[in-house]
């Protein structure tokens, strides 16, 4: 029983030491019918080469994914993420921005910015998933990445060999989770806070 | 795990550690190189360079546009400089339409949106599908301002295949700026395949050599029990190789010295018994003479006239004279024993001992009847063939003098009336000579086949019990065994068993 014990220990040390490295950064939550809407700007995301490469014609990604996890413990408890397809119009000028399976069209790059990384008013989960846990101390934490790729896409552009053994395709998954993972990403987490009872 | 199995394994474990990863090793740099051949700079530029030519074709077909639209302005406004009426213009924008294929209508509106020219392309329901945009110019002439909108399209086409392109120039990009990570992949997925290779052909060869050294640690420790003394050692000997000649090898040495220990030891035994033997013979020799001339002289010197007492004295004489005369010749067979003489050897055919046994078998028969002849039948044979052995012929004959007789008086003892039946027989087989003696008598109990050998045992009341000891002495000083079991006609079987010459 002793080593599962300081398995135990060892592991919650290791989360709370995690959670206490990750960069807290403000953001604005507000409690609507029992579930959080969180604001806040990932922004810092979009340096000179990410604005550059989105400025380039060619269609790159933004997702922004946010979870909620209980203080000193690992376990998700809600999630929620998008993604913004964008895509610099050299027809004319402007940029194309679908968000799931609703496009649309900004002027400059900017506001394609604030609309794909600065959040305002994200719900993340629903009521019940806060509803007993009311007084527990939770964070919110946030993941903005440019251009991953996604695993169906990947899987298409990075295929095995057609040989039939199964080396190959173990070779491929690794190499296509190191490919095509984001190009730059940026990691926060809110301040602890208590869930409303 | 003995040391020889944990050397064994040692060097199987070194032999495909240093084969296997050795080959990882030298493998890495032909994996990377490999990786570097297939996703290059060169590669890439080229794929670079092709996004940058289809967004170039882009930027030229938009540039083309424009460059239509303003030759539209240009044409109406030159039109209606003319002093055309804007009425008029259809046939132009109708020539303008012909002469742009990427224009695909063209509509002159006053400021007011009300429209006063328009033509357009018929719609081809079967035609690729197009990205269509609309370039606007305001034309000004005689102070009447009028806009015109040129319809443009291009085939979506080209849009996909510059996102196409660049998805693949993007994944060819990461590829390159990843080729140190991902080429590490390929040298540590092998590596994980060959450390699985590795782990099982060490659990394989571990398998393997146990099987080997089992025998071989097992023939350790039978040696070390042999060297113990513990000569009852016997290994299994199933497979077929050279461990198991070696293990025959052992067996058979150990079955070896183990005859050699019963037969010296019995040798000893013997020996030991001579002696005992010729002690008291001499013992008991030396006093009988004075005991049996005092017996006579107290019988002759009575001068008295008591006729009892010298019928007593007469009795007693011939009472001592008797016993006298028993213990002469238990004295002679003793001093006999004593001075059985050892083994001269030389090479010489068995055959010829049975039928020295053949000559003699009448006197026998005559001895073991008293005198007359006992009605038993005795059949002798030998092989055709020569069994050439290293014997001493006298003292073999007198070994199966031994058995012979011992054979007719059993067969006599058991059927006094006639029906006894002993059969000698001389034969080889495979590297031995045999001399077989089997009666149809009462046979020997089982349980006594392990002493009839020893020396002054015996179930017959005037035996010495001599007769056997010295069969099997004989027959150990030339090398052979003797062995007792149940003969067929239900007596004893006696069978002596010689290495033949040309074995040795």
């Amino acid at each position: 029983m002793r080593p599962w014990l300081a398995a135990l220990v060892l592991l919650t040390s290791a989360v709370a030491y995690a959670q206490s490295h990750l960069p807290a950064r403000d953001m604005r939550i507000v409690w609507d019918r029992g579930a959080p809407k969180v604001s806040f700007s990932a922004k810092d995301l979009a340096d000179d080469r990410v604005r550059r490469e989105l400025s380039g014609g060619l269609r790159k990604r933004l997702v922004v994914e946010v979870s909620t996890h209980f203080k000193g413990s690992n376990n998700r408890l809600a999630h929620r993420s998008f993604s913004c397809d964008v895509t610099r119009d050299l027809w004319e000028d402007g940029y194309l921005v679908r968000i799931g399976t609703k496009s649309m069209r900004f002027k400059t790059l900017e506001q394609v910015l604030d609309r794909c990384l600065a959040v305002e008013g994200l719900f993340v989960g629903e009521p019940k998933q806060y509803a007993e846990q009311g007084g527990r101390q939770i964070y919110f934490f946030v993941r903005a990445e440019f251009n991953p790729i996604s695993k169906k896409q990947c899987r298409e552009l990075i295929r095995p060999g057609s040989g039939t053994d199964p080396v190959g395709p173990i070779t491929m998954s690794i190499v296509r989770r190191r490919i095509c993972q984001a190009e730059r990403d940026v990691e926060f987490r809110s301040a602890f806070l208590e869930v409303p009872q | 795990m003995s040391r020889f199995e944990r050397k064994i394994l040692f060097a199987i474990g070194l032999s495909v550690f240093l084969a296997l990863g050795g080959s990882v090793f030298l493998a890495q740099g032909a994996l990377r190189e490999v990786y570097r051949v297939g996703v290059n700079e060169r590669f890439g530029a080229e794929l670079v360079h092709g996004v940058e030519a289809r967004r170039g074709q882009l930027m030229a077909l938009r540039s083309s546009t424009e460059q239509a639209a303003d030759a539209v302005q240009w044409a109406v406004e030159a039109e209606l400089a003319r002093k055309r009426g804007p009425r008029q213009l259809v046939p132009l924008l109708e020539q303008l339409l012909e002469r742009y294929p990427l224009v695909r209508g063209i509509r002159v509106t006053a400021l007011d949106d009300a429209v006063i020219a328009s033509v357009s392309r018929p719609s081809d329901p079967s035609a690729q599908p197009m990205r269509a945009t609309t370039r606007e110019r305001v034309a000004s002439t005689g102070g009447q301002m009028l806009r015109i909108s040129v319809e443009v399209a291009v085939p979506e086409v080209y849009f996909e295949r510059l996102q196409e392109a660049g998805q693949v120039a993007d994944v060819y990009s990461r590829l390159q700026r990843r080729s140190a990570s991902v080429s590490d992949v390929y040298v540590w997925v092998f590596g994980c395949l060959v450390s699985l290779v590795i782990i099982v052909a060490f659990l394989i060869g571990a398998i393997l050599s146990r099987r080997v050294t089992k025998r071989v640690a097992a023939l350790a420790e039978a040696s070390r029990k042999v060297g113990a003394g513990d000569l009852s050692v016997v290994l299994p000997t199933s497979a077929t190789d050279e461990i198991t000649e070696l293990t025959q090898a052992f067996n058979d040495m150990v079955r070896d010295l183990r005859d050699s220990r019963t037969r010296i030891e019995y040798l000893q035994r013997i020996s030991a018994w001579q002696e005992f033997a010729r002690r008291l013979a001499h013992e008991i020799k030396n006093p009988l003479t004075p005991i049996q001339l005092a017996a006579q002289e107290m019988d002759e010197t009575y001068e008295g006239g008591d006729e009892a007492y010298r019928s007593k004295l007469r009795n007693a004489r011939a009472i001592i004279e008797e016993e006298v005369a028993t213990l002469r010749r238990l004295v002679g067979e003793f001093s006999s024993f004593a001075k059985l003489p050892e083994a001269d050897l030389s090479p010489a055919d068995l055959g010829e001992v049975v039928h020295a046994i053949e000559i003699s078998v009448p006197a026998i028969l005559e001895d073991v009847g008293g005198g007359t002849p006992v009605p038993v039948e005795v059949q002798v044979s030998t092989a055709t063939e020569s069994i050439r052995v290293r014997m001493d012929p006298m003292m073999l004959k007198r070994g199966v003098d031994n058995l012979v007789r011992n054979a007719i008086q059993a067969a006599h003892e058991a059927k006094p009336d006639g029906g006894g039946r002993v059969f000698v027989r001389a034969y080889r087989r495979r590297s031995s000579g045999f001399i077989e003696v089997r009666d149809n008598g009462d046979g020997i109990s089982e349980e006594n086949w392990d002493r009839v050998f020893d020396p002054y045992y015996t179930t017959r009341a005037e035996g010495t019990g001599l007769g056997l000891a010295i069969v099997k002495k004989v027959v150990l000083e030339h090398g052979g065994e003797v062995r007792l079991d149940r003969a067929p006609e239900g007596g004893a079987r006696f069978c002596i068993e010689l290495p033949l010459l040309e074995s040795r």
